[in-house]
């Protein structure tokens, strides 16, 4: 009888386990995209409806203190252009293509996110402090691959605007 | 044989079992539905409806260019009886690819894109009407014709714009993030919905520009002209303006701006 209690319990704390680990690890399981949904987006459509319509686009300000950025890459640029986020917070940041393979690379920095058309990119960034970032393009895209770059500014947490419901952050609102 | 009562015991440890399962299944749920990230509903804003999925381009290119000669007629009076314009701030349509002729008038008539003049015009044209018209417009020759006075070309800009300008349309500004020009519009690349700017007069193209970076024209998907001309300087869009206006934006490579 313990035995079998003691097989249920190491069962259930590895089983839980898993969801932590696949997440820090950002393991492409079936069982999150059961949990989450299907990341497949159609990138034909972003402008239409979903989370990359234009006015959801930027820094979303989540209740715990994170923010989550959403992004479009497109032949030759990001929108938005600049990005503001709050230092020492987690960034979720999800980015999907609307047309070509791009990379979100953000210079001086190790991060480098591959951006697919047709499916959502998510990373999960901090920056502990303020500044200013050039983002490039690193995946060469076309014609105009090499001017690909736009803009990420760090600022310390109080300087980050309070945003209201539905307002997203971006250079401008500063 | 097991007598009755183990039996029973038995299955008690058997609900001990499902008992665990269940709690290992409300953890899994439960996690779950807090990894689902909550979105607070907002009305989306939509620049446009078109999409250029295939039936939108099947679509586009659906129509007969004879007819829409003969309903061209009441367009003539701006957009000029050979799709040159007499007036700089009305856009010249000869050549201009079918899609982007197409997406315009379905902004017009969605009012996606405003503009006093064109919108009523667009919405009194059927589907079937835009698609003969955009036809006959992306057919018409983009060469010079001394005949009609159109308004293109204009003067050459100062060497100082025009330096300024051509560096823009060929390399952008890596620096501040500004594609080249040429890498959209052309004659390097194109892409869908994105008209050539080689024969399209300047005027007009200076209060496009205008109207990007203003906000006032909002009706490119992802936010692409936006974007770029906002990053540009006042200075920037009255040489890029005086450039295409004066015909230069024909110099990279091809020989007409028409595909
Ligand atoms: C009374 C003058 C007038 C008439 C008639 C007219 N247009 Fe226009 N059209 C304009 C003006 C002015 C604009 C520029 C609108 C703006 O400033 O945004 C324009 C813009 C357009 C555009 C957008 C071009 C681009 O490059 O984005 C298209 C396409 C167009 N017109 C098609 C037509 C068609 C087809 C007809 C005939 C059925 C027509 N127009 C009749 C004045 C006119
Ligand atoms: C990333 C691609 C891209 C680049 C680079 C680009 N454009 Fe555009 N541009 C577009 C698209 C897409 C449209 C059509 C918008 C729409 O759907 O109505 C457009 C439209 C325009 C128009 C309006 C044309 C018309 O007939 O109504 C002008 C003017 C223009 N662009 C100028 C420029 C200039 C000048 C540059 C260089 C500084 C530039 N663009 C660079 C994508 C681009
Ligand atoms: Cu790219």
């Amino acid at each position: 009888m313990n035995w079998r209690k003691l097989r249920i319990f190491i069962l259930t704390v590895l089983a839980l386990a898993l969801i932590p680990a696949t997440r820090y690890y950002q393991i492409d399981v079936p069982l999150l995209h059961f949990l989450k949904g299907s990341r497949a987006i159609d990138p034909l459509t972003l402008h239409l409806a979903g989370e990359f319509v234009e006015n959801n686009l930027g820094t979303e300000q989540g209740a715990d203190g994170s923010v989550t950025v959403r992004m479009i890459a497109q032949q030759y640029l990001f929108v938005p252009h600049c990005i503001l986020v709050p230092a020492g917070v987690p960034v979720h940041l999800r980015i999907t293509s609307a047309d070509a393979v791009h990379s979100l690379a953000f210079n001086g920095t190790d991060y480098n996110v591959k951006v697919l058309p047709g499916t959502i990119s998510e990373a999960q960034l901090r920056f502990s402090n303020p500044g200013d970032f050039k983002t490039v393009c690193r995946e060469f895209c076309g014609a105009g691959h090499y001017a690909m770059r736009s803009e990420l500014k760090v600022v310390p947490r109080e300087q980050f605007p309070v945003l209201r419901a539905g307002e997203r952050g971006n250079c401008a609102a500063q | 044989m097991r007598v009755k009562g183990e039996t029973v015991r038995r299955n008690k440890r058997q609900g001990g079992y499902d008992w665990s399962f269940l709690w290992l299944a409300v953890a899994v749920v439960a996690t779950g539905s807090m990894m689902l990230v909550a979105s607070d509903s907002v009305p989306e804003r939509i620049p446009s409806y078109v999409s250029w999925t295939p039936e939108t381009i099947a679509a586009a290119y659906s129509g007969d260019d004879f007819r829409g000669m003969l309903l061209a007629k009441r367009c003539e009076h701006c957009h000029g009886a050979e799709g040159f314009s007499d007036r700089g701030s009305t856009p010249n349509l000869a050549g201009i690819d079918r899609l982007t002729i197409w997406k315009e008038l379905e902004d017009f008539r969605s009012r996606k894109r405003t503009s006093r003049v064109m919108e009523p015009i667009a919405e009194s044209l059927s589907s079937r009407d835009v698609a003969d018209l955009v036809a006959y417009y992306a057919r018409l020759p983009v060469f010079a014709d001394l005949q009609d006075n159109r308004n293109f070309p204009q003067a050459r800009p100062d060497p100082s714009h025009a330096g300024m300008a051509s560096h823009l349309v060929s390399f952008g500004d890596g620096g501040r993030g500004i594609p080249p020009c040429q890498s959209c519009h052309g004659p390097v690349a194109y892409r869908p919905g994105v008209p050539s700017l080689a024969n399209q007069n300047g005027e007009y193209v200076l209060s496009q520009l205008e109207a990007f970076a203003g906000g006032t024209r909002a009706n490119d998907i992802n936010m692409p002209m936006r974007t770029i001309s906002s990053l540009l300087t006042e200075d920037e869009r009255q040489a890029l303006a005086e450039y295409y206006g004066a015909g230069l934006g024909l110099q990279p490579g091809s020989s007409s701006g028409a595909r």
